[in-house]
């Protein structure tokens, strides 16, 4: 047929994509072939190569923007950021595993790819135009992560919480592809900017756009189980403590990350029908703000703390999202970078104490820290510090941002739930220091620093240090990366 | 023509909700499985009234074919079949308060739509830009090579990530299991026993019935 | 369309009723003088012992899987085979690569030794 025309595609703008995709493949491979057990370390290296690689082919990207693929993919600074920032995210996840998994007799060479296979699943969201290509993003992030979250054999908590992560995921995946559907059936098209251009073509009227507010629902929904917003969070402590350590903390930064950039894109996209999205929005981020910090308040068991605490910081992200027209989405770039880094951070101590066979995760295990480990311990308060928000610290200047922003944006009265629910926070995260400081420790617990780990927290802190104490050129570099994202 | 295709509907519709409440209804879950094959064969049927044959295929070839068939696998690999002892943590009236909630919360979201969406109008003109309806399967086959192009490789990806995540979570390493013999090896092994070397195995004694028990990796190598 | 169908939905009908009314007529018909002996097995080997019901490896649960995996590669291929001769080789090379990717799959399900039976 003569009249078909190839269609343009640009392969350029998906090279971070493809190289990690395509090394994840041939790791894969090579894994199994030419790496012997035992020696699955060096697929860890491998695989945090092809990260940098990754990362190192998109520097020229910086002045390019566009879209291939029928507009289905784009690539804007925006996406780039954010693709760095998980490239980094698994790069430091696979660090911390290289001696985890053998540690914990559940080393298998797969850990590794599939980690980058999820990566490559968060850079399709980041870079998604389209509904489809979004989730078909979700989808293969949240299919490595069932795996790895079970990936942990003879424990049976990570098979359980393998399954129910996987059970609730698929649930979610069926609201979101009905809301696709629904979607596609009211506005004739599967693309943001011609969902955009449908609601833009007449003043918005709520009653006459049922079907499509039914979409747009059942989509937030799928979302919000991802991101774990307040009512659809519940999963999230039970599948954190029971995946193995480096997954729970690639999980808390990177599908939250992922699924937090995505929405974005889809607020801007809804732009004319924002008098419907953004209350639903409001009171989402209200409610996992407050119950989030609050059930955080009452664990004892600090990888359980660490994820409410992450649900409560998908809160104050949601804030971002809201007012991402004005600055909004500068002071989202910024909070995901602090937080991917000081979270990873933190779930890197975590690792420094868990040994074989006993989870040192009470937070009873964590005193007197300061007499054994003095500079584990001072990782730790900073991780804590920047967490809670305490300048000078990433943390704080993340949560200044984005609070300037939505009190900017007119959410006075999101931004006093967040500063309040700010306070409850500080007092979980302040227990943890005044534990590792100021008392005796309980119980002997022994932390082992390997490299990978010293390198990590090393990293993981540094970034955590500079970014609050001179977030000037990562502020400029952020604003500089939204000038393409007109929505 | 128009009442016939009613009634074939109404058929159809009633095989479908019958077998679906007898999936969830009957105890025994071998049977479960097989009422829950004969939904798909009527959503298969479903599809076709609609005229929409390459869904009726897949819905055969994948969920007849090929779901159905895990299904009963992983009855096969479960111990209780009958449910019985098997502890529900959350049960009574707390089970049935929030899956009511849920419901109703879902229903808040679909029934309005349903009844105030004016369903008979014709589609909006789509906007520039978006590709063509689809009808067949070529045209199908089509939009996977050019429109979507990168959701088709994806795809592929998706899958292969899949497979992996099988034999990541179910697959024993050999080290781990006992191996039987292959046709090929079970052969060399008769040979051996047949004519066996003369000081190690006495003549007389009756060879091994090679199937019988399975032999580990290590003693086949000797 | 439909009507080619129809064909398939009344053999489907016939298929159904053709075995179905022999034994629902002998049901009505027959005579029904319930014995022991009558009952028992009959010429069958020994008197079954324990459950029908035997656990199944999970080598079976994995080749089932893998099946699924292929068969749905078939739903991506066949609309790419109806339309072969319209796509060219830029079809053609679309296609080799979904496929190059999923047979890097197999590859390692090959290598990992899952497709081996035990």
């Amino acid at each position: 047929m003569e009249s078909l025309q190839i269609p343009p595609v640009d392969l350029r703008l998906l090279t971070p994509l493809l190289i990690v995709v395509g090394w994840a493949g041939a790791l894969l491979l090579i894994d199994v072939f030419f790496v012997p057990d035992g020696r699955k370390k060096i697929t860890g290296y491998l695989a945090i190569a092809g990260l940098a690689v990754a990362g190192l082919a998109g520097i020229p990207l910086w002045n390019l923007s566009g879209s291939t693929f029928s507009g289905m993919l784009v690539l804007d600074r925006y996406s780039l950021a954010l693709t760095w920032i998980f490239l980094i995210a698994g790069a430091l996840s696979i660090a911390v595993a290289l001696d985890y998994l053998p540690r914990h007799a559940i080393e298998q060479g797969e850990y590794y790819p599939l980690i980058m296979f999820a990566v490559g699943g968060m850079i399709l969201m980041a870079q998604s135009a389209d509904l489809i290509t979004l989730f078909l993003g979700i989808e293969l992030l949240s299919i490595t992560l069932y795996i790895l979250t079970g990936f942990a054999y003879p424990r049976v908590a990570s098979e359980e919480a393998g399954m129910k992560y996987l059970v609730l995921g698929a649930f979610a995946a069926g609201f979101f592809v009905y809301g696709i559907a629904l979607i596609f059936g009211a506005t004739g098209a599967t693309s943001l900017a011609g969902i955009a251009a449908y609601l833009g073509r007449q003043p918005f009227a709520p009653q006459e756009e049922t079907l499509f507010l039914a979409g747009a629902s059942l989509v937030l929904i799928g979302f919000s189980f991802k991101i774990a917003l307040v009512p659809f969070h519940m999963w999230t402590p039970d599948v954190y403590e029971g995946s193995p350590t480096p997954v729970a903390a690639f999980m808390s930064v990177g599908t939250k990350g992922a699924a937090l950039a995505a929405l974005l894109r889809v607020t801007l996209a809804l732009e004319e029908a924002q008098t419907f999205w953004l209350p639903i929005l409001a009171v989402l981020a209200a409610a996992t703000m407050i119950l989030g910090n609050l059930g955080a308040l009452g664990q004892s068991n600090l990888k359980r703390m660490l994820a409410y605490s992450s649900i409560g910081h998908a809160g104050y992200i949601l804030l971002g999202i809201m007012v991402a027209a004005e600055r909004g989405a500068e002071a989202f770039l910024f909070y995901i970078l602090a937080y991917t880094l000081t979270n990873l951070g933190a779930f890197g101590v975590l690792i420094a104490l868990e040994q074989r066979g006993e989870a040192a995760w009470s937070i009873d295990d964590f005193a007197g820290l300061y007499q054994r480990r003095p500079l584990l311990a001072v990782a730790m308060a900073l991780f804590m510090f920047s967490l809670a928000g305490v300048p000078p610290t990433a943390g704080f200047m993340g949560k200044f941002f984005i609070f300037t922003a939505a009190y900017a944006g007119g959410l006075g009265w999101l931004v006093l739930i967040g500063v309040l629910t700010s306070a409850i926070a500080a007092y979980y995260y302040l227990r943890v220091v005044v534990k590792m400081f100021m008392q005796e420790p309980v119980r002997e617990v022994r932390p082992e620093l390997t490299r990978g780990l010293n390198t990590e927290i090393l990293i993981a802190g540094v970034a955590t240090l500079i970014l609050g104490l001179l977030p000037t050129p990562i502020v400029l570099l952020v604003e500089r990366s939204l000038v393409a994202l007109g929505g | 023509m128009a009442t016939v295709i009613q009634i074939i509907f109404g058929l159809i519709a009633a095989l479908i909700v019958g077998a679906a409440v007898m999936v969830v209804t009957v105890r025994n879950v071998i049977h479960a499985a097989l009422w829950l094959i004969a939904c798909f064969f009527g959503v298969g049927a479903l599809y076709l009234l609609l005229e929409a044959e390459f869904l009726a295929v897949v819905q055969v070839l994948v969920y007849v074919g090929a779901i159905s068939i895990l299904i009963l696998f992983a009855i096969m690999l479960t111990r209780q079949v009958t449910g019985e002892g098997v502890r529900q943590l959350v049960g009574g009236w707390r089970l049935w308060l929030t899956a009511a909630i849920s419901a109703l919360l879902f229903a808040v979201a679909i029934v309005p739509t349903v009844i105030s969406h004016s369903w008979n109008v014709p589609a909006p003109p789509a906007p520039p830009g978006t590709p063509e309806p689809l009808a067949g399967v070529a045209e199908l086959g089509r939009a996977f090579v050019y429109e979507f192009l990168l959701q088709f490789q994806v795809a592929g990806v998706l899958l292969t990530v899949a497979l992996i995540g099988a034999i990541v979570i179910a697959f024993e390493e050999r080290a781990r299991r006992r191996r039987v013999l292959t046709l090929a090896e079970e052969h060399e092994l008769r040979k051996r026993l047949a004519h066996p070397p003369p000081v190690e195995a006495p003549a007389g004694e009756p060879a091994p019935a090679p199937r019988a028990t399975p032999i580990s990796e290590g003693e086949v190598q000797q | 369309m439909l009507a080619n169908y129809a064909f398939i939905a009344i053999f489907f009908v016939a298929a159904v009723t053709f075995p179905l009314a022999p034994l629902v007529l002998a049901f009505f018909l027959r005579p029904k003088r319930p014995t022991p002996i009558k009952q028992s097995t009959y010429e069958c080997g020994l008197e079954a012992i324990g459950d029908l019901r035997v656990q199944f490896k999970v080598q079976y649960y994995l080749y089932a899987l893998a099946f699924v995996i292929f068969d749905i590669e078939v739903v991506f291929l066949y609309p790419w085979a109806v339309a072969f001769n319209q796509l060219g080789l830029y079809g053609f090379t679309a296609a080799a690569v979904f496929l190059i990717i999923l047979t890097a799959g197999l590859i390692y399900e090959w290598r990992k030794g899952a497709l081996e039976w035990v």
